[in-house]
């Protein structure tokens, strides 16, 4: 793995080969467990809500993709409750928005809509699933989120206007780390700022 | 301690301080039928001492580090002694080192003259809780004896080592008369020093892992010093600051960020910080088990 990634930078196709790795949206699965030890064990509970940011194609097929996952989260509303909304942030990234008390319902349908883009030919537009915490005794939120480009989790933990908590991010790590794939370079946590602060990256 | 303790690490304690025994022994016995065991004691005990008594006092000199009273650092002081309270130490000097890098040491000849160190730069990036589990591994350090411990241990790679210098000078060479003795004796300290070097490490790293669980189970906040290793390792500055859709805009156009040298991801390692973090999430979590 890191022999070939040294080879595709070498000769220049890294770029190329990033954007266009196969996502898996099985490994979203993951987090129906992360769920439960994060509240057991990190008193984090789920805020009921996650989000899959992806980047548009000004194509009418990818629309039409687009449209696609729509119908399914639509669908599923109607059995599981979850709902969605689209949205735009100021980076120009889209999301889909879904919000359900059940975390469990949270990551079907993530996975459904990630599931979705694959089939149809554009997960390399997937950017990342994010999935959100907040601890009550101090107001504390958490994110893990979901790299579609390097195919592993890793946490963020904002505080205040663009700064981030690496203490919590590496105890989070080292918890559920087993339970989910965890970046183990810390130079790809990435962070995704919310759009103004305290709010969510998805708002 | 109240949870059970690590027998697999006092197991392996054990093991290594025995072999080093075995092979002192072996070295000696080796050793006294070239020099005399006369020579032997000597040497060793002058050096033994002096180890024993300015160990403290050496390594401040070395880190530039100056004993510190109370109404100077005043916080640092009030920590150390609530530590010791909890540990049931008597309480320590106190030195601080003026420099960046941030690192902390315990040295002394017992638990009565020990002295526990921090540099500036671990006051400046550690936050309280992090900080206490630092010092709090230092007084673990203390109260297993560690410096006895391993001043003990390592009398004879020192004796090696001066046997080797000491044979090169007055032996080795090529107009031997009669040295041959010299010669062999001058290779078994070679072999004696570098196997011993080895144990040394090991059991240095043993007391190490000892020490964290120590400290834990002073402050009761294994993930404290978990934290501070990683803040002292600098890995808890490689984390980006900068957003992921940012930095996909720019990778769709430039190579991908900078990778660890393609030498060090082939032949990656763990660094033993990683592998005691990990054991202090363990203990972690066999204490909230509890």
């Amino acid at each position: 793995m890191g022999l070939f990634d040294s080879l595709r930078s070498a000769l220049g196709f890294g770029a190329e080969a990033d954007a266009t790795r196969e996502a898996d949206p099985e490994d979203l699965f993951g987090m129906s467990t992360a769920y439960l030890t994060m509240e057991a064990d990190l008193d984090f509970a789920p805020v009921g809500a996650a989000a899959l940011c992806f980047s548009s194609v000004d194509s009418t097929d990818f629309a039409g993709a687009v449209d696609d996952v729509e119908a399914i989260l639509r669908a599923g509303e109607e059995d599981t409750g979850t709902t969605f909304r689209r949205h735009e942030d100021d980076h120009g990234y889209h999301w889909v928005v879904l919000e359900d008390s059940d975390p469990e319902d949270l990551v079907t349908s993530v996975h459904f809509a990630a599931d979705t883009f694959v089939e149809r030919g554009y997960g390399s537009r997937l950017l990342a699933a994010v999935f959100g915490f907040e601890r009550p005794r101090d107001d504390r939120r958490a994110y893990w989120v979901y790299s579609f480009r390097r195919g592993a989790y890793y946490p963020f933990v904002p505080t205040g206007d663009h700064e981030r908590d690496n203490g919590s991010e590496f105890k989070l790590a080292s918890v559920l780390d087993g339970e989910l794939d965890v970046e183990d370079d810390e130079r790809y946590w990435y962070p995704l700022w919310p759009d103004r602060p305290g709010g969510h990256p998805w708002e | 301690m109240e949870w059970k303790p690590d027998w697999g690490l006092r197991g392996r304690m054990v093991l290594t301080m025995f072999l080093l025994f075995a092979l002192y022994i072996v070295f000696v016995a080796v050793l006294s039928r070239f020099v005399g065991l006369f020579g032997i004691v000597i040497v060793l005990g002058l050096f033994s001492l002096g180890q024993f008594f300015f160990s403290d006092r050496l390594a401040l000199y070395s880190m530039g580090a100056s004993r510190v009273d109370a109404d100077e650092y005043p916080k640092l002081h009030a920590t150390i002694g609530r530590l010791c309270q909890q540990a049931d130490l008597p309480k320590p000097d106190v030195a601080v080192a003026d420099t960046r890098v941030p690192n902390a040491f315990a040295a002394g000849r017992s638990q009565k003259h020990s002295t526990v160190c921090v540099t500036r730069g671990l006051l400046d990036v550690l936050d309280e809780d992090e900080l206490e589990g630092v010092l709090a591994h230092e007084l673990a350090h203390v109260k297993n004896r560690d410096v006895m411990v391993m001043t003990i241990a390592s009398f004879l790679s020192t004796i090696a080592f001066m046997i080797v210098r000491w044979g090169w000078l007055f032996g080795g060479g090529r107009n031997r008369q009669g040295g041959g003795g010299v010669v062999v004796a001058v290779l078994v300290s070679l072999v004696v020093w570098i196997v011993s070097f080895v144990l040394i490490r090991a059991l240095s790293r043993y007391r190490e892992y000892a020490a964290d669980r120590g400290g834990a189970a002073i402050t009761g906040n294994p993930t404290a010093l978990a934290s501070a290793l990683l803040t002292i390792s600098g890995r808890m500055d490689r984390v980006p600051q900068e957003d992921l859709r940012e930095q996909s805009e720019m990778n769709a156009f430039f190579v991908i960020p900078i990778r660890s040298g393609f030498v060090g991801r082939v032949f990656s390692t763990h660094p033993p910080t990683e592998r005691r973090v990990e054991r202090l999430r363990e203990m972690a979590a066999e204490m909230e088990r509890r």
